[in-house]
């Protein structure tokens, strides 16, 4: 039944340009990674000896977090907005599917475009490092744990804003709470570790990433239960 | 145009009661915090345009072009949702002050957000008890500068509002152009970039950031982009079929 639900979604997201926006966002991401190494190339390769394609990965991580929290914002709103522009919701849950379904299948769609997202990045900036000459030296571990790890970490802002986005009528709600969240995440390296929002920087006092991970997943399968719950009651129009 | 005020109206009358009070006050209440958590040596001299640099980064850089965008697409929002266009313009208005009555209300409430962090500025300098009189004319100088700054946006977002039905589409297109912003307003060219040229303005000059770029120069910049993106906003609502 999900995989049925699935394919619908699928089919009202073709021809939309929700794809190029799952493109346009680790390309611009490491497009302006590109500019900024372009422009400063002999300062940077200087000042990052030690580590090339470790200081490059970070790099490429500072822009690419706040970025991914505003592509959540924009995934969930983008997914829900249809049935609301056109107001479908009565139409899609008067099917003989569950509600449970529904849900799950707008959020697996959500979790799909952000996986593809992370491996484009993840490509990109192989790319990058290769052009700019880094050699064959890939810390493989490093490059792949940082860009899986965040978008797992952040479960509990994916969760929250498939809720909020599913469950407004008016889009501006969650796409603001959407923006607010990802403005302050930036501030989030010196907040204490119970924040949700420094769980995708993979930060923590331990100083083991996968730690962030769990909290993140469990956190975010807690949220994803009470707003199943809530939509299951919910009137919808 | 003798229409204008009822069809100003009207837009406002379509903004009750939706939540819109609660988005004006959040980048406010956000640099608030900042505010508090910014540790401040209220004695030292210039404390307040320390403060305000504080205060206004994440305001200026990130959230005033976000919020344009989204409040372009809010006042569009019904228009495209129930076929709203057709309604309201087989009314007997024209399209030119449909389009007037939405920038302007637009503007207005930008200004007002303006307004409330101003406000949450002068709250936390006296809260942390900045020792310095308080500089009235440099911050309203930057919120209103802000202000005129994010006009040029503005236009521009409410081209792309008029344009797609998607709430979250230009939006969209905002985002990924919005964030360039932290590193475009470091270089020589963020004065000609419509989203950098809010927090360009807001900023203290010469601040952390380096930013040497006369109000004159930039004034002029605005001024022109301003005119520009308006005429295509005209131009277009004018001719687009609904």
């Amino acid at each position: 039944m999900l995989l049925k639900a699935l394919s619908a979604d699928w089919l009202k997201l073709r021809r939309t340009w929700i794809g190029w926006l799952v493109l346009l966002g680790p390309i611009g991401v490491i497009g302006l990674q590109s500019v900024n190494y372009g422009l400063r190339y002999h300062y940077l390769m200087k000042k990052y000896e030690a580590d090339l394609w470790g200081n490059l990965i970070l790099n490429v991580q500072y822009l690419a977090a706040p970025a991914m929290l505003l592509g959540i914002t924009l995934l969930a709103s983008l997914i829900s907005g249809i049935e609301h522009r056109e107001q479908s919701w009565k139409q899609v849950l008067a099917l003989p599917i569950s509600r449970l379904t529904v849900f799950t299948s707008k959020f697996t769609m959500i979790q799909f475009l952000l996986f593809v997202a992370c491996t484009l990045l993840s490509g990109g900036t192989l790319l990058l490092g290769g052009v700019l000459g880094f050699g064959m030296d890939i810390p493989w571990g490093m490059l792949l744990l940082k860009c899986y790890f965040p978008w797992l970490a952040a479960m509990p802002i994916i969760a929250l804003q498939s809720w909020l986005s599913i469950t407004n009528r008016n889009q501006a709600v969650p796409i603001t709470i959407g923006i607010l969240v990802s403005i302050v995440s930036m501030y989030a390296a010196q907040m204490p570790d119970w924040m949700p929002l420094k769980w995708p920087l993979l930060v923590n006092e331990s100083h083991i990433p996968i730690y962030s991970v769990i909290t993140g997943l469990s956190t975010g399968l807690v949220i994803y239960s009470l707003s199943l719950v809530h939509f299951a009651r919910k009137d919808v129009d | 145009m003798r229409t204008l005020h009822r069809i100003f109206y009207a837009e406002i009358l379509k903004l009750k009661r939706s939540r819109l009070g609660f988005i004006l006050i959040l980048s406010p209440l956000m640099a608030a915090m900042l505010g508090v958590m910014y540790n401040l040596n209220a004695e030292q001299p210039g404390a307040w345009p320390i403060l305000l640099s504080q205060m206004a980064m994440a305001h200026a850089v990130l959230f005033l072009p976000l919020l344009s965008g989204v409040l372009s697409a809010f006042i569009c929002r019904y228009e495209h949702a129930n076929g709203g266009w057709k309604q309201l313009l087989s009314l007997p208005v024209s399209r030119t002050g449909v389009y007037i009555s939405k920038y302007v209300v637009v503007a207005t409430l930008l200004l007002a957000t303006q307004l409330i962090f101003m406000g949450a500025v002068l709250f936390i300098g006296l809260l942390k008890g900045i020792a310095e009189p308080v500089p009235w004319l440099m911050l309203v100088n930057s919120v209103l500068n802000g202000w005129l700054a994010s006009l040029p946006l503005i236009a521009l977002q409410m081209l792309m509002a008029i344009a797609w039905a998607s709430f979250a589409a230009p939006l969209a297109v905002n985002v990924i152009l919005t964030l360039p912003n932290l590193m475009v307003i470091q270089s020589k060219y963020g004065i000609y970039y419509p989203w950098g040229q809010p927090s360009l303005a807001m900023l203290p000059q010469n601040d952390s950031f380096g930013i040497n770029v006369s109000l004159e120069t930039l004034l002029f910049v605005i001024g022109g982009s301003f005119v520009l993106f308006v005429l295509a906003g005209l131009a277009y609502i004018n001719r687009k079929e609904i």
